[in-house]
C-alpha cells in the first residue's frame, strides 16, 4: 500500500485547468490511494460548492470523491479525529517556530497541517507517501526553513528569529507538486493532446493556476 | 491592533490617507495600502488588513474615473471621506472600536447603493482583497492562512497568485527539481 496526499492547492489547479481527467489516469498506474483530508475536502468541495465562479471545479472534484479516485483517510483505516489530534500540534509547532518583531509569524492553516499529520500517521503504520503541495511556504517550511526565514527577511524587511529546534518535525516530509504530476502523466502517455508543445502547454499551465514552480525549473524539465 | 505602536502606525497611515485622497494621489494611496501590508503580514492584524484592502479600494475607484459620473457617487465619496476623518479622530482618542465602526461603516455603505455602481464597487473592493492577500502571500505566509485572512479563497487567490513573479523568487527553489522528479517517479513505481 501506498498514498499520494492532495492539499487543496494541488486540486484546485488541476480542477481550474481541466485536468482532473488526466488526475484520474495517473490513479490507473498508481497502485495506491490518492487521498485528502477533510479539512481539504471543505476547501476544494464543501465551500466552492456556494460560490458561483467555483461551484463547477467542485462539482468534478466531488464527482473524483464519488467515483473513489480521490478518497478520504477513513479508506486506510484513520479517523479523521486521529488527523484533528496531530494536525492541531503541527499547526502549534510551525506557527511558533518563526519571529518577527516579537511576534510569532502564522504561516500555515489547518488544511495544509492535516496534510503533514495524515503523511506522519500514514508513515507511522507503515504506509509509504508523499504530499503534492503546490503552494510554497508548507514546502519551504518541510525542504529548506532557513530558505524560509531568508525569504521572510527580505520580503518583511525585518529580522526574523528562528527556534531551530522545531525544524525536525517537518524534515521528514516529502513533496511533489502538480508540475511533477503532469510530467509523469505526459511521459506515461496519459495526456489526449498530441503536439510537440503539449509539456510546455501543461507546466505553464499549473504554474500560472498557482503552482509554485520557477521558469527556470519548467525550462529544466523540458530538457530531461 | 493590540498595541500602542500599531496603532500609530495606522493613525499615520490614516493621516497620510486624508492626504492623498485631497491630492487624488493614487500611487501615495497604493504605497500607503503596501506599507499597512508589510506590518499586517506580520501581526496578521484585521484592523491592519482591512485598512490595506479599503486603502487600495480607494486608490482604484479614485484612479478609474468612470466612477465618479454616476449619481450616487457624490454621497459616497462623501460618506468614504467622513469615515476616513471620523477613524482618524477615534484612534486619536485611542477609540478602537469607534475606529472598526468608521471602517466596518465604509463597507456598509456599499451595501447601500444600486445598481451598476454597486457592483462596481464592490466589484473593486473583492479584487483589492484578492490583491493584498496576493501580497501577504508573497511575504512567505501561506495560501490558505492568507486566504483565511482576507476572507477569499484558495481559488481565488491561487489564480491571482499563480500570474505574478512569487514563484520565480530563486529561495523557494527548495530542491534539485532531477531529485523532486525522481521523488514521484518512485512514487509511482509499482
Amino acid at each position: 500500500m501506498k498514498a499520494l496526499i492532495f492539499d487543496a492547492s494541488t486540486l484546485i489547479n488541476f480542477s481550474m485547468n481541466g485536468l482532473l481527467d488526466v488526475l484520474a489516469k495517473l490513479k490507473t498506474i498508481f497502485n495506491g490511494k490518492f487521498l485528502i483530508t477533510e479539512d481539504v475536502r471543505y476547501e476544494t468541495i464543501k465551500r466552492p460548492l456556494n460560490i458561483k465562479k467555483f461551484e463547477l471545479g467542485a462539482l468534478r472534484i466531488q464527482s473524483l470523491l464519488n467515483k473513489k479516485i480521490i478518497e478520504l483517510p477513513d479508506s486506510v483505516g484513520i479517523k479523521n479525529s486521529q488527523i484533528e489530534e496531530r494536525s492541531r500540534e503541527l499547526l502549534r509547532t510551525s506557527n511558533r517556530t518563526f519571529i518577527a518583531k516579537n511576534s510569532y509569524l502564522h504561516l500555515i492553516d489547518r488544511g495544509e497541517s492535516s496534510c503533514l499529520a495524515l503523511s506522519e500517521i500514514l508513515t507511522r503504520k507503515g504506509i509509504k507517501n508523499i504530499l503534492a503541495i503546490d503552494e510554497r511556504t508548507t514546502r519551504m517550511l518541510c525542504e529548506n526553513p532557513e530558505n524560509l526565514q531568508k525569504l521572510l527577511e527580505t520580503k518583511l524587511h525585518t529580522k526574523v528569529k528562528v527556534k531551530k529546534e522545531n525544524f525536525w518535525e517537518f524534515e521528514k516530509f516529502k513533496v511533489i507538486r502538480s508540475t511533477e504530476l503532469v510530467y509523469i502523466a505526459y511521459k506515461n502517455k496519459l495526456v489526449e493532446l498530441k503536439n510537440g508543445l503539449v509539456l510546455d502547454a501543461l507546466l505553464y499551465a499549473v504554474k500560472y493556476k498557482g503552482c509554485s514552480v520557477s521558469r527556470n525549473e519548467i525550462e529544466e524539465i523540458k530538457r530531461l | 491592533m493590540e498595541k500602542l505602536e500599531e496603532k500609530e502606525h495606522i493613525l499615520s497611515v490614516l493621516k497620510e490617507t486624508k492626504a492623498a485622497v485631497r491630492k487624488e494621489d493614487t500611487i501615495k494611496l497604493k504605497n500607503l495600502s503596501n506599507k499597512t501590508i508589510h506590518a499586517a503580514s506580520i501581526k496578521q492584524d484585521p484592523d491592519g488588513i482591512a485598512l490595506a484592502v479599503m486603502i487600495y479600494a480607494l486608490s482604484k475607484i479614485i484612479e478609474r474615473k468612470k466612477y465618479t459620473y454616476y449619481k450616487e457617487w457624490p454621497n459616497f465619496h462623501k460618506k468614504y471621506v467622513e469615515n476616513i476623518n471620523k477613524a482618524v479622530e477615534n484612534l486619536e482618542k485611542s477609540d478602537i472600536k469607534g475606529f472598526r465602526n468608521n471602517i466596518n461603516e465604509i463597507r456598509s455603505e456599499i451595501g447601500k447603493l444600486s445598481g451598476k455602481f454597486k457592483k462596481y464597487i464592490q466589484d473593486v473592493f473583492r479584487k483589492a482583497e484578492i490583491n493584498k492577500a496576493s501580497r501577504i502571500y508573497e511575504h512567505g505566509i501561506s495560501i490558505e492562512q492568507t486566504a483565511k485572512l482576507l476572507g477569499i479563497t484558495i481559488w481565488e487567490l491561487a489564480e491571482y497568485a499563480g500570474q505574478t513573479g512569487i514563484s520565480d523568487v530563486n529561495l523557494t527553489v527548495t530542491l534539485p527539481i532531477k531529485q523532486r522528479i525522481k521523488q514521484a517517479e518512485d512514487m509511482f513505481k509499482t
